[in-house]
């Protein structure tokens, strides 16, 4: 059951991801074409790079589940089979661990039970809490910063759902997957 | 305790990305410093926060085009018309079709990929050595990152922050160099062995060749020219190589389906987000280094050594060689760049633009070297050539490529005369 959630996820973080590639060769045409037009738009590349950043790290997160990370396979490569096995399952943890980690470092970041005890009033919150995160604005694009941060909460939902399915899922049954 | 951890994360086959924001959360924690982890995720974030990093996904986009759209064909038949006629005709060949695919993809392990699946059948086809044949083809890829188009330059450059354009320019001398020494080393290896002959195409096929082949062309014409003029940015040529690969491949190849874009765009996203995460991660690294004073440390000890650039440059460069043998050359310029730039820049006055050069194509070797080199076992799964009997072929060209860094790092001029 986890293992398909985790499945269906990284199949949807990738749709997005692809999505998203896309949509950055279009917007990165479209400036080189009003640019030539002499009638530039400002907020072109601003969208561009945030599109990258969405993208890298949702198929990071996707890359979790498929077990499909870049790693110096060295040791791993000459290991016999029983050892290799645990070694797999020594990284499987190692990134449970660091998914957790990351839950805690969002929470501190974002302090979502602070501002709800400040009644979702920001103002109140930034003077309790000296955290600002959710007054930074975009540069260009006219929204507060924090919608595109959000992209880390994602990724680190996705991370702790594949990282803990890969722990009740040992073996090679992604990589299987990711080649089919 | 950190640099122990970083150790045992990186040889347990930890992927590198996660190995580095690990360490950085370990030294945070051992120094004391919590309040870092309060600006963590922002600081991972804002690491790829980059203009010039939009370059990668475009160029791996640009490439799977190619790759897809029948140009590689094409530009083969083109070299042939050029060096088809000498004894040996199809080993230039090899080396002047990788010339003009590195003018268009950017990274050595696809343009590896690519060329051996065409190239080395075609060779043993015409009776040359199995060996020999991917070894041209796996050394004829090291052209990818040196003539611009370049991943490695991209990287390099956001990471030392200099513009990217520059350093594209910086690296067509040093690639027209390298395969020069390539056709040198396949001219002497064809005095001891005795290559199949050559043969010319006729006037009317030599006019086909390089028509079909004109509208891929128009490629590196386009990457290259809008830097050279000033006219756009590296992200920006990307963008309209990859319109004009997929144009030509669509409505003059006719071997592309609009159709076939989403799987394009998935292998794009996943390809170029495994660079572009560990770039991320490499910025938390980053505190490590900084705060460990880590470049000063070790410029310290290796000024104690040497106080002459070249000398230097030859350490740094044996030294990557063997860290090239044991990891991916992306990541090990991530690893490397903001510990060695500072100490090359500041102790020892080396222009940055020669520098990046010199590590990118050394740490680019490391591709074809064994026990990691990636390359060489996709030269070998292309060919069907074992890896061993590949590396015994290739040793002459990885001497030359040792050649090419040595005159890289004596005379800067090399890298630096265009830009």
């Amino acid at each position: 059951m986890l293992h398909r959630a985790s499945h269906f996820w990284a199949r949807v973080e990738i749709f997005l991801a692809a999505a998203l590639a896309a949509s950055i060769t279009g917007l990165i045409l479209l400036n080189v074409v009003t640019r030539a037009a002499g009638n530039a738009i400002y907020w072109v590349d601003e969208a561009a790079i945030y599109a990258m950043v969405w993208m890298s790290f949702l198929a990071a997160s996707a890359a979790i589940h498929y077990r499909s990370a870049i790693s110096v396979t060295l040791i791993n490569e000459v290991l016999p089979d029983h050892a290799r096995r645990w070694l797999t399952r020594f990284v499987d943890l190692v990134l449970f661990v660091f998914a957790c980690l990351m839950v805690w470092i969002c929470l501190r970041w974002f302090m979502p039970w602070q501002l709800m005890q400040a009644g979702w009033d920001v103002k109140a919150f930034q003077g309790q809490t000296f955290n600002f995160i959710y007054a930074e604005p975009t540069n260009t694009i006219g929204i507060r910063k924090v919608w595109i941060w959000l992209v880390m909460p994602l990724f680190t939902l996705g991370a702790l759902l594949h990282a803990t399915a890969n722990l009740f899922h040992p073996g090679r049954a992604a990589q299987v997957e990711a080649a089919e | 305790m950190t640099p122990i951890l970083f150790l045992i994360l990186l040889f347990a086959s930890v992927p590198i990305a996660f190995v580095l924001a690990l360490t950085a959360l370990w030294y945070i924690y051992d120094s004391g410093n919590l309040v870092l982890y309060d600006s963590y995720a922002q600081q991972i974030f804002s690491g790829v926060e980059n203009y010039g990093l939009l370059a990668i996904p475009l160029f791996i986009l640009t490439g799977e085009l190619m790759n897809e759209g029948g140009m590689t064909q094409r530009l083969v038949r083109a070299a042939r018309v050029f060096v088809g006629g000498f004894r040996g005709g199809l080993a230039y060949i090899n080396l002047l079709a990788n010339m003009f695919m590195a003018a268009i993809i950017g990274s050595a392990a696809s343009q590896i990929a690519v060329m051996s699946r065409a190239m080395v059948p075609a060779m043993t086809k015409e009776g040359y050595d199995p060996g020999f044949s991917a070894a041209t083809t796996a050394a004829g890829g090291l052209l990818a990152p040196v003539i611009p188009p370049s991943m490695l330059f991209v990287i390099y450059g956001v990471l030392a922050q200099l513009p990217i354009g520059d350093l594209f320019i910086a690296g067509i001398i040093p690639g027209l160099i390298m395969a020069a020494a390539f056709f040198v080393v396949v001219a002497l290896i064809g005095l001891a062995q005795d290559f199949p002959a050559g043969e010319w195409m006729t006037l009317t096929q030599a006019a086909r060749a390089l028509r079909d082949a004109l509208p891929a062309f128009l490629i590196p014409l386009a990457i290259v020219g809008g830097i050279l003029f000033g006219i756009a940015t590296p992200t920006e040529s990307a963008a309209v190589a990859s319109l004009i690969a997929f144009a030509v491949g669509w409505l003059i190849y006719r071997e592309i389906d609009p159709r076939d874009l989403g799987r394009l765009f998935v292998r794009t996203a996943t390809n170029s987000s495994l660079v572009i995460f560990m770039i991320a991660a490499a910025n938390v690294f980053g505190w490590v280094v900084v705060y460990e004073e880590l470049p000063q440390k070790l410029a310290a000890f290796i000024s104690t050594v040497t106080s002459d650039p070249f000398t230097f440059l030859l350490i740094v460069n044996a030294c990557l060689l063997f860290v090239g043998m044991l990891i991916d050359g992306i990541a090990a310029l991530i690893l490397v760049t903001p510990i060695l730039l500072p100490i090359a820049v500041n102790t020892y006055g080396i222009n940055p633009f020669q520098f990046g050069v010199v590590i990118s194509l050394n740490l680019v070797l490391g591709l074809l070297t064994p026990p990691v080199g990636v390359g060489l076992y996709i030269a070998s799964a292309m060919s069907g050539v074992r890896p061993f009997t590949i590396f015994t072929a290739l040793w002459p060209f990885l001497l030359a490529v040792a050649g090419v860094l040595i005159l890289l790092s004596y005379f800067p001029i090399l890298s630096t005369a265009l830009i």
